[in-house]
């Protein structure tokens, strides 16, 4: 028997009997759908959490050295600034300074200030007058290599160059969210922004980390955003700034870009070796972090997720696999005579199996093919209720749901077709 | 010779207190064209001695020859074979396929044997026509009366041209009229060079055979033309 001939068979088998045949697969759909719509809202959530890691961007170790020792901290920092710029695989190395004192910037009419009840002048707009605190940004020193380091892109002008920093010159970076609050659709570059009455001219502003991510309106996606946008409220100064802030401290943490991923352990010990030798015990302290490291993490996470789900998948469709099964073994039980007959004008044995197997196995595909459909639609209202964007499911797990599907059909299609296979046609004939 | 068997026994439960001897040493023989009718009262072996001519059954000793193939020692897949190419069933209950229409259950065989769209087509058309069946035959087993379904039933038996055509009381559900009908049609077939086995209890049914062979607890009891058997 050929196998057209079988399937348009086992199609009719099916149409006769709809109403189970659909509750059969309701099995295979609901899972399926399931596994789909889970696999893919858990990817979308781990695509959100790793954005605000790779926000940091690639291959960039987060350096700390603290010495107290003879020299003091800045000969270990400077030092260790000059040994990271000796390295082939290091590409860039900025100090990554944070102000802690409360300023006051201003432009034109605009101030950021923290504490303060708000800028009070008459006539502003109420959302940016009123917030300004909400504004105020994160204020760091850095050097020409910042925007590099922290994956920082310019939007406009430059980053800073080697003498102003050197020279201690009065100008500074801004994040997006800053130069927006300040000069909102004006060119901020070359304008002069005053900070505590001094004036800095700004050579440069950063694009916006925050929106290229779309990640949507979840609170853990959420968090990512807010995250993004606190990055943003940045106002960058030369690193040589550092004597007029923070009680003159010395800055004691660095960026350092690394080439590839792949040098990125071996830039990791050398700093060790390095930073061992440069600050003895009892005179201070280092570490050598990679926040790529964390993504690293992450991934591991995730392939345990994706494990976690597969199990439940798996034990999921066992579950309707032996609901098919089951099914079939009514259907061998019902149809006996049928296949009395069947042997009685010569089927053979392979041809009964052939036929009960493609029963199975069509119940099972066209389940698996309800099931993604029904699968995309509810990943979809779930990614756009959580995510705010709709996150399609892959290619990869839509084509491996549908053949785990028709395998399923195989291996619990089997024992009844063989089952019915078996059967002695002077017996089947006389089945009611 | 078409059918040779000899010395045949079909034993249930054999060695228990339960043992049947359904056919016990029967030995017979058929020849190419004839019909024959086999009776007996219900519990004589009639219908075990149809399945084992069939090959749905086999004997527990004896031998059984078929057209020069020792069925005795045939695989399952051989006898399916057989069962497809050699021999045409119709039975009491018609046996029809409820899902399939009646084009569907006469090509079924056919398609069983493999043989391809053209062919088959031709075939189906031609047995269909050969019982009057061709214009009805689309209809499924449950839109046509009993006379019809058995009609579609011979059809199914002859698409193949066997060289047997088995017969197990394929009146024994029709009214009077309509069980002539189909007796009717069993005679024009082995007029046209059928070989037909007729199986029944009806005296006045099996009478319109050339030979009769009775049966009575598994035992050949008569054997031989209509004036002899019923003599």
């Amino acid at each position: 028997m050929k196998i057209g001939q079988a399937v348009k068979m086992a199609f009719k088998s099916l149409t006769t009997k709809k109403a189970r045949s659909f509750l059969t697969m309701l099995g295979i759909v609901i899972g399926l759908a399931a596994v789909i719509a889970l696999v893919t809202y858990a990817q979308g959530q781990n695509l959100a959490i790793k954005a605000l890691y790779d926000s940091q961007g690639d291959n960039v170790l987060g350096v700390s050295a603290y010495s107290w020792g003879a020299g003091g901290s800045n000969s270990a920092a400077q030092q260790l600034y000059d040994y990271c710029l000796g390295l082939d695989d290091v590409v860039g190395v900025t100090p990554n300074g944070y102000v802690y004192d409360d300023l006051t910037i201003s432009y034109g009419a605009k101030t950021l200030s923290r504490g303060g009840p708000g800028m009070g002048m008459a006539g502003m707009d109420a959302g940016a007058g009123g917030s300004n605190e909400d504004h105020y940004p994160s204020i760091r020193l850095g050097n020409d290599k910042f925007g590099l380091c922290s994956d920082y892109k310019l939007a406009r002008g430059r980053e800073f160059n080697y003498l102003e920093v050197q020279n201690m010159s009065q100008v500074c970076v801004l994040g997006a969210d800053t130069a927006e609050f300040l000069f909102s659709f004006a060119d901020p570059i070359d304008k002069t922004i005053n900070i505590n009455g001094l004036p800095f001219r700004v050579v440069g502003v950063y694009q916006s980390k925050a929106a290229g991510v779309k990640v949507g309106t979840s609170e853990d996606a959420q968090g990512v955003i807010d995250s993004l946008k606190y990055m943003d409220k940045l106002l960058l100064l030369p690193s040589s700034m550092t004597r007029y802030f923070n009680n003159n401290e010395p800055i004691q943490e660095y960026l350092v870009k690394v080439r590839s991923a792949s040098a990125v352990n071996e830039v990791i010990t050398e700093l060790n070796g390095f930073l061992a030798g440069a600050i003895p015990e009892d005179s201070g302290f280092y570490s050598v972090d990679s926040p790529s490291r964390y993504s690293q993490d992450l991934d591991k996470a995730d392939a345990l997720q994706q494990r976690f789900l597969g199990i439940i998948a798996a034990i999921s469709l066992v579950v309707a696999g032996i609901g098919i099964m089951n099914i079939m073994l009514v259907t061998v039980t019902e149809r006996t005579r049928e296949i009395g007959i069947r042997k009685a004008i010569g089927a053979e044995r392979r041809s009964i199996i052939v036929q009960f197997l493609i029963e199975a196995v069509m119940i099972c595909g066209i389940g698996g093919l309800l099931g993604i459909a029904v699968g995309y639609v509810a990943t979809a209202i779930l990614t756009k209720a959580s995510f705010g964007v709709v996150i399609m499911p892959g290619m990869g797990i839509t084509v491996g749901a549908f053949f785990l599907s028709v395998a399923l059909g195989v291996i619990f299609g089997l024992y009844p077709a063989i089952k019915a296979s078996t059967l002695q046609p002077v017996e089947a004939l006389r089945a009611e | 010779m078409l059918i040779h068997i000899e010395d045949v026994y079909k034993i249930y439960n054999e060695g228990k207190e339960s043992e049947v001897r359904a056919l016990n040493g029967v030995s017979l023989d058929i020849d190419q064209g004839e019909f024959v009718s086999i009776i007996g009262q219900s519990g004589s072996g009639k219908s075990t001695l149809m399945n084992i001519l069939g090959c749905l059954d086999i004997p527990t000793y004896g031998d059984y020859r078929l057209d020069g193939t020792e069925i005795t020692e045939c695989t399952d897949r051989q006898l399916a074979h057989i069962r497809n190419r050699r021999i045409g069933f119709i039975f009491q209950g018609y046996n029809l396929i409820p899902v399939l229409d009646a084009r569907e259950n006469v090509e079924l065989p056919l398609i069983y044997q493999g043989m391809g769209a053209e062919l088959r087509r031709a075939r189906t058309e031609e047995a269909l026509a050969r019982v009057g069946m061709l214009e009805r035959q689309h209809h499924r087993p449950g839109e046509m009366s009993g006379g019809q379904q058995q009609r579609v039933a011979i059809a199914r038996a002859i698409a193949t041209h066997p060289s047997i055509l088995m017969a197990d009381e394929p009146t024994g559900a029709l009214d009077s009229k309509t069980g002539l009908h189909v007796l009717e049609l069993l005679h024009s077939l082995h007029r046209d060079g059928a070989t037909v086995i007729l199986i029944t209890h009806d005296n006045s049914i099996a009478a319109t055979a050339d030979r009769i062979i009775r049966l009575a607890d598994g035992e050949v009891v008569a054997n031989g033309r209509r004036e002899e058997v019923f003599a």
